[in-house]
């Protein structure tokens, strides 16, 4: 599919998916960029194709947004009309999309018991668990999206000497809180679950809880460090 | 009023019709499986139609009521008696007086065609907690529902104060627009990336990885019987993609050539290429597979895909009519003296 500039909104890529949604694909690759769009992209979509017109709350992912919507109530050609009409609209750009000045600081015990893969994954790079530590600790991270799990937050910024493939077995439970690697992404389990990520810590931070008005600690945009607790 | 459990069953949940809007921090919507029993059951009860009931899968609880109640039944039927009683068919509404021991053991006679799942409507309602914005359970994030969890022994489960108590027994009036069929068929919508017309041109069988989060398909050869053989897909027409939003019905094909149907509960994102789209008609179809089931997977079109849920709908507005009119005159009956 041939790639529209990201900031010319008209030229994406409207399709049906299924019967009671539609896809608006940005892009084709893993960028920041996109998936600051994506996210205005669903934010404006959210507003202009509210609920009571038959639509549900827009997906945003890497270069993409769902959008769901009840096809007794309106029909999948007038679903695509408006969204059309939505992204024609004069857009606010995409130099605005919200990204939070203050990184969110989560706080990790590394290595042990909390990250059982740390020594492994540290002697595949040829480093010492300190040095990957201090890699990981390190470098700031952006939420792209969320999905896969309540309160799961995809993150860009992984430094490339980091990138690990997933362990051959998943492990059958996983505790909640742990950070892993998989591939050239790093991420926190929400909670506990299957899962085949390198575990290299743990963190007590609750990164969801439907307690909260917010229930997601990390939101799309946000900055995000990784403290090492000694 | 509350249900007390002597026995939680396999997987029994609470849902009502799911948990909206919260797919963009990553909550699967959740709710019935099969939403037509799950309507049916409640409007049997003289619920709303999205009111919260019991979703019970192959093997049910069982459980007995402190007071008088009107409990129905619809989807699979589990075998359901009263202790010691008479027998509670599906498709229908029971009296209960207080004390009644209500055992769900599932159906001895079930075979692999039979449906999976059996919804228990309670007039009032299945009145837990709402947890953002909905009473269904949400199984892998531990929360909704009772507690986050399945039932279990000695749960005691809150039931609301009914609206409106059809005191009469009814018997859901219309057939079911799907009706059991040795071979279940899926109508599918095809996406922009190519696959459909290779599966929908084979015999699959639900494989024994087959929860609310999806199903996996296995080949099933014409012979019978052998589940093992992979089908001898073209290798490109799987694989991994940019992860996306996935909707309820969507057919993943993995780069191992297995298909996966995500169901109620899946993750809202996936990584794995979407080929096709079950219709939301057949969603109900989908929810009642077990696994063994034979399926096939049928490619539709737009207009046929709405041409059958309206159908559907309109199915379930013609038996809501018509227990209404049955309730009424009943009632009418009852005020008679007659």
């Amino acid at each position: 599919m041939p790639e529209p500039p990201v900031g010319d909104r008209a030229a994406f890529v409207v399709e049906s998916f299924g019967d009671a949604a539609l896809l608006v694909t940005l892009g084709d690759r893993v960028d920041p960029v996109l998936a600051a769009a994506a996210q205005r992209v669903a934010a404006d979509l959210d507003a202009f194709a509210p609920t009571h017109a038959g639509f549900g709350r827009a997906v945003p992912a890497h270069a993409s947004v769902l959008l769901p919507f009840d096809p007794m109530a309106i029909d999948v050609d007038a679903a695509t009309a408006l969204v059309r009409r939505c992204l024609a609209a004069p857009g606010s750009g995409l130099a605005d999309v919200a990204v939070s000045p203050v990184p969110v600081e989560i706080p990790v015990r590394y290595g042990g018991s909390d990250g059982p893969d740390l020594a492994e994954v540290a002697d595949l790079h040829g480093l010492t668990p300190v040095d990957l530590i201090d890699a990981h600790a390190s470098a700031t991270y952006r939420v792209l999206f969320l999905g896969f799990a309540p309160g799961f937050a995809y993150l860009g910024g992984l430094p490339a000497a980091l990138a690990t493939a997933r362990r051959a077995t998943p492990r059958e439970r996983v505790p909640a809180g742990s950070v892993g690697i998989a591939g050239e992404q790093t991420g926190i389990y929400p909670l506990a679950m299957p899962g085949g990520w390198q575990l290299i810590g743990r963190t007590d931070a609750r990164m969801f809880d439907t307690a909260r008005a917010e229930p997601a600690l990390l939101r799309p945009g946000a900055s995000v460090r990784f403290v090492p607790l000694r | 009023m509350t249900l007390e459990f002597l026995e939680g069953g396999l997987l029994t949940t609470v849902q009502d019709v799911g948990r909206r809007g919260w797919t963009h921090v990553g909550v699967p919507e959740s709710g019935p499986a099969d939403p037509w029993s799950h309507a049916v059951a409640n409007l049997l009860a003289g619920n709303n139609p999205g009111a919260a009931t019991l979703e019970m899968t192959l093997s049910g609880p069982t459980f007995t009521a402190a007071e008088a109640v009107t409990i129905a039944l619809a989807g699979a039927d589990l075998g359901g008696r009263i202790r010691g009683g008479r027998p509670l068919p599906s498709g229908r509404s029971h009296r209960l007086v207080a004390g009644d021991v209500v055992e769900l053991r599932g159906d001895p006679a079930a075979s692999l065609s039979s449906l999976a799942r059996a919804y228990l409507a309670v007039a009032g309602g299945v009145d837990v907690p709402v947890v953002l914005g909905s009473r269904s359970t949400c199984l892998g994030g531990g929360f909704g529902g009772f507690e986050g969890r399945p039932l279990q022994i000695g749960d005691r489960v809150p039931v609301g104060v009914p609206g409106r108590a059809f005191r009469v027994e009814l018997v859901w009036p219309s057939p079911d627009p799907s009706p059991a069929t040795t071979e279940r068929v899926l109508h599918v919508l095809p996406t922009s990336r190519p696959g459909l017309e290779e599966l929908a041109g084979r015999s699959w069988r639900v494989a024994a990885a087959a929860d609310r989060i999806g199903i996996r398909l296995d080949a099933s050869s014409d012979r019978g019987g052998d589940d093992d053989v992979l089908p001898d897909l073209p290798a490109a027409l799987g694989g991994e993609t940019l992860t996306h939003g996935v909707p309820w019905g969507a057919i993943q094909l993995p780069p191992d050539g297995r298909p996966i149907i995500l169901g109620p509960d899946h993750q809202t994102t996936g990584g794995y290429a979407v080929v096709g789209v079950v219709i939301t008609a057949d969603l109900a179809i989908l929810g009642q597979l077990r696994p063994g089931a034979p399926v096939r997977l049928a490619t539709t079109d737009q207009g046929t895909a709405v041409a059958a849920l309206r159908a559907r709908r309109a199915t379930l507005l013609a038996g809501a009519a018509a227990l209404r009119d049955a309730a009424g005159w009943d009632l009418l009956a009852d005020a008679a003296g007659g």
